[in-house]
């Protein structure tokens, strides 16, 4: 099942292309060390443009879980961003993020020790092709 | 636009992996602009020389087409050591003949001068003929263009021939461009080195005159030296010189007052 386009300006002016989703369920990027927590990001992909040094987007980052539970919200690649709930069964965080490589998303516990669910939002490079600019020692300029 | 179906890269050329120096973003549009000063001398008698100050510059690549400014082209074969292509460009010795042209644009920017005026000679000199005032008109000319690259030495030769009906003349742009420093603290320096012949047709199409003066094909050498630093940001200074000696043939038009054309010009150079 294909996920729904979502379109945003990147960073450098371009046009970026993000996916909300690749393939609901099928070989998930989550790995779940505790079954009842579950991690979702929008968008999951940013794919940038030929001229896109970056994305620039607001990425929403949603939890949910069969129990109430005590844990915090990370990013690997951006040690300020961090959110905490404390016995709460679901969550969601949105954050302005400017990025040009992947970022891993962690729920761990208060303790910051164990990984409780971990996702990742994915940087994808358009496709660019490359040729020869033109030689010309004979010229105006 | 990007599709995730484009996410693992297939270049159709295996030497141009990147943007870099020599290699460009096939289907890109590319701007510059460069602001600073700087002149062409005029080497038509009364001819004013030509101010260098903003000079835009606009290239667009595809996989076989390709924009250069005022040039137009086709690439037949491109790869690390040659490419062979069938190019388009504008008979360049109007520049000194209107402001105006093209030309002028794309190397002075835009000016208040409207037309670089050869006066006629006084009808008060003794013995004094009349150099009639006609147009010369945009021309095109086109043909092969084969550039190489060879052990740091660029070179470039193009056979051309006028098709926009105006001459039917012929010329060849034959140079060769020499590193002399590279990429020290990004700075460079080259050496460019090189001949335009052009032929009688297109030597009389404009210094010539019909039972005044008729001209043979002139061989013009040039050298030019090209220096770019880096700048902040994606600014980069460029600055370059060059001498291009007139041929016989055109040095000795009456209209011509200087055997020779000085460009020189230094200024910032901005990437869009």
């Amino acid at each position: 099942m294909l996920a729904p386009l979502i379109r945003f300006k990147g960073a450098g002016g371009g046009l970026v292309l993000a996916l909300a989703a690749v393939l609901a369920g099928a070989d998930s990027l989550a790995t779940t060390t505790s079954d009842a927590i579950q991690l979702q990001l929008s968008p999951r992909i940013c794919t940038l443009s030929a001229n896109d040094k970056q994305c620039q987007t607001q990425v929403l980052a949603s939890w949910r879980s069969s129990t109430p539970q005590s844990l915090c919200l990370i990013v690997l690649e951006k040690p300020e961003v961090k959110r905490c709930w404390e016995r709460y069964s679901e969550g969601t965080y949105s954050m302005e993020l400017v990025f040009a490589d992947d970022l891993t998303f962690q729920l761990r516990d208060p303790d910051m020790r164990q990984v409780l669910s971990s996702e990742v939002l994915r940087v994808i490079r358009e496709a660019v092709r490359y040729r020869h600019k033109r030689r010309e020692p004979w010229n105006v300029f | 636009m990007a599709t995730l179906s484009h996410a693992a890269a297939a270049t159709p050329d295996a030497d141009c992996q990147a943007r870099t120096e020599d290699c460009v973003a096939v289907g890109n549009w590319n701007f510059s602009v460069s602001l600073g000063a700087g002149v062409r001398t005029n080497p038509l008698i009364n001819g004013r020389d030509i101010p260098l100050a903003i000079i835009p510059q606009v290239s667009y690549y595809g996989s076989h087409f390709f924009l250069d400014n005022l040039d137009l082209g086709v690439t037949l074969v491109d790869n690390d050591a040659n490419t062979l292509s069938l190019v388009a460009s504008p008979g360049y010795d109007r520049v000194f003949f209107y402001r105006d042209d093209l030309q002028n644009i794309f190397l002075s920017g835009f000016t208040s001068d409207a037309f670089v005026a050869v006066k006629p000679v006084s009808r008060d000199t003794p013995g004094a003929v009349q150099f009639p005032s006609r147009a010369r008109r945009v021309t095109y000319l086109a043909g092969p263009e084969w550039t190489f690259k060879f052990e740091g030495v660029t070179g470039q030769l193009d056979v051309l021939h006028e098709i926009t009906a105006q001459n039917h003349g012929n010329e060849v742009r034959a140079a060769l461009g020499i590193p002399l420093m590279e990429k020290e603290r990004g700075s460079s320096l080259a050496l460019n080195v090189g001949v335009t012949w052009e032929s009688e047709a297109t030597v009389n199409y404009y210094y010539g005159e019909p039972n005044i003066y008729v001209a043979g094909s002139s061989l013009n050498p040039f050298f030019k030296f090209k220096y770019g630093r880096s700048l902040a940001g994606k600014w980069r200074l460029d600055a370059f010189m060059e001498y291009e000696r007139l041929g016989a043939a055109i040095a000795d038009s009456p209209i011509v007052a200087n055997h020779y054309v000085v460009t020189a010009f230094v200024g910032a150079t901005y990437p869009f």
